[in-house]
């Protein structure tokens, strides 16, 4: 991991064009259901088209999901940057949310002639399964590539056990994970470059 | 008109920048504004909304397009999406300015290192906390598994997934439909 300097994850990618960009997000955001689009931006970005590394996917999830904002329009926001600066940023988000805007005022229209329907619900009951499916998937491949020290697992499994189990809403929990988590990495840094 | 969009930024533009952990966490807040506070709809019609913006694509954060279009038509929805999305997309844009133009502090770096053990804890809580929110039922926890499984394998992209998800659960709505409701 520290072989590659911070901040490479753009460098080593071949030229990307905004048309490309646009339509790589486009295409995510018109069929990402159940909260799943981080996982599919990670298997169709990061693993398909190689536009950027996982270690640029990582530090982007991080601040997706530490700052606040929209996850999934915040990790397109970052990579967008990674890939093509501000205008790619842009870019990457318009495409995101246009076609999710465009479905979510179709379906309001068509709302009430749709609850009708039983099988409606059964369907989309079945799609967020899938995206919980896709996030789980995702979870365990990153999760697989941080380093396995001690304290990551620790902090990882108490994080996971405060939200999941215990339902913590999450400004306690980031307030006090994150200023401990970056504190050890600060010191450990410097214990290391002390020695 | 006029009045109606800027108290849609009024209500959505701090709502933003409030939303840490994603869209989610800003739920009950934007309940509170916009159904008691500024009465443009009713809780049944909140809750209405909630689940639609759930089962359409994209963040869900989306649901801000829905009431704004109750209040003032698509010009709202285009109004509130906007004003839900800029303020916090433009923090992070100039966080992660400074955090390219500074690639070597020891700071940086420390960060770096310690959000990543959080974000993924995090992560891995999203789909258990929608699992049990929605009182998964087994049929449920086979897709979730089962999609793992396929995605583990295959070269499975979203188009397919949903494509075969849509498919197998209408085939088991015909076949067995009053059975699993």
């Amino acid at each position: 991991m520290e072989a590659n300097p911070p901040g490479d994850g753009d460098r080593r990618t071949s030229f990307v064009s905004l048309r490309a960009l646009f339509f790589a997000f486009f295409r995510l955001g018109l069929m990402t259901f159940g909260g799943a689009v981080q996982s599919w931006l990670h298997r169709d970005i990061i693993v398909r088209r190689k536009w950027a590394d996982e270690e640029t996917f990582v530090s982007g999830l991080s601040m997706a999901t530490v700052l606040p904002g929209a996850n999934p329009v915040n990790m397109s926001l970052y990579l967008g940057m990674r890939i093509r600066g501000g205008i790619g940023g842009l870019i990457a988000v318009v495409g995101i949310v246009l076609p999710a805007f465009c479905i979510i005022l179709l379906l309001g229209l068509a709302f009430h002639r749709l609850i009708g329907f039983p099988v409606v619900h059964f369907v989309l009951a079945g799609l967020a399964a899938s995206g919980v499916g896709v996030t789980f998937f995702t979870a365990m491949k990153v999760a697989w590539q941080l380093p396995r020290s001690a304290f990551n697992i620790v902090m990882g499994v108490l994080v996971f056990l405060a939200s999941a189990l215990l339902r913590l809403p999450m400004v306690p929990i980031v307030a006090i994970a994150v200023p401990l988590s970056i504190g050890y990495a600060y010191w450990g840094s410097r214990h290391t470059r002390d020695a | 008109m006029l009045e109606r969009l800027l108290s849609l930024v009024a209500v959505f533009a701090p709502l933003s920048l409030l939303s840490f952990g994603g869209g989610q966490a800003i739920i009950p807040e934007m309940q509170h504004k916009t159904v008691d506070a500024q009465h443009w709809l009713d809780g049944k019609a909140f809750a209405d909304i909630f689940g639609l913006s759930r089962a359409a694509p994209g963040p869900s954060t989306l649901i801000v397009a829905l009431i704004g279009w109750q209040v003032a038509g698509f010009l709202g929805a285009l109004t509130a999406t906007i004003a839900i999305f800029l303020p916090s997309s433009l923090l992070l844009y100039g966080i992660s300015t400074w955090w390219r133009r500074n690639p070597d502090s020891p700071m940086r770096e420390a960060i770096d290192k310690g959000l990543a053990p959080v974000a993924t804890g995090l992560f891995f809580a999203g789909p258990v906390v929608i699992l049990r929110s929605a009182h998964a039922g087994y049929l449920e926890m086979a897709t979730t598994a089962g999609v793992c499984l396929i995605l583990f394998f295959t070269k499975a992209g979203p188009y397919a997934i949903a494509m075969g998800i849509v498919a197998l659960y209408a085939a088991l709505y015909a076949v067995a439909g009053h059975a699993l409701l």
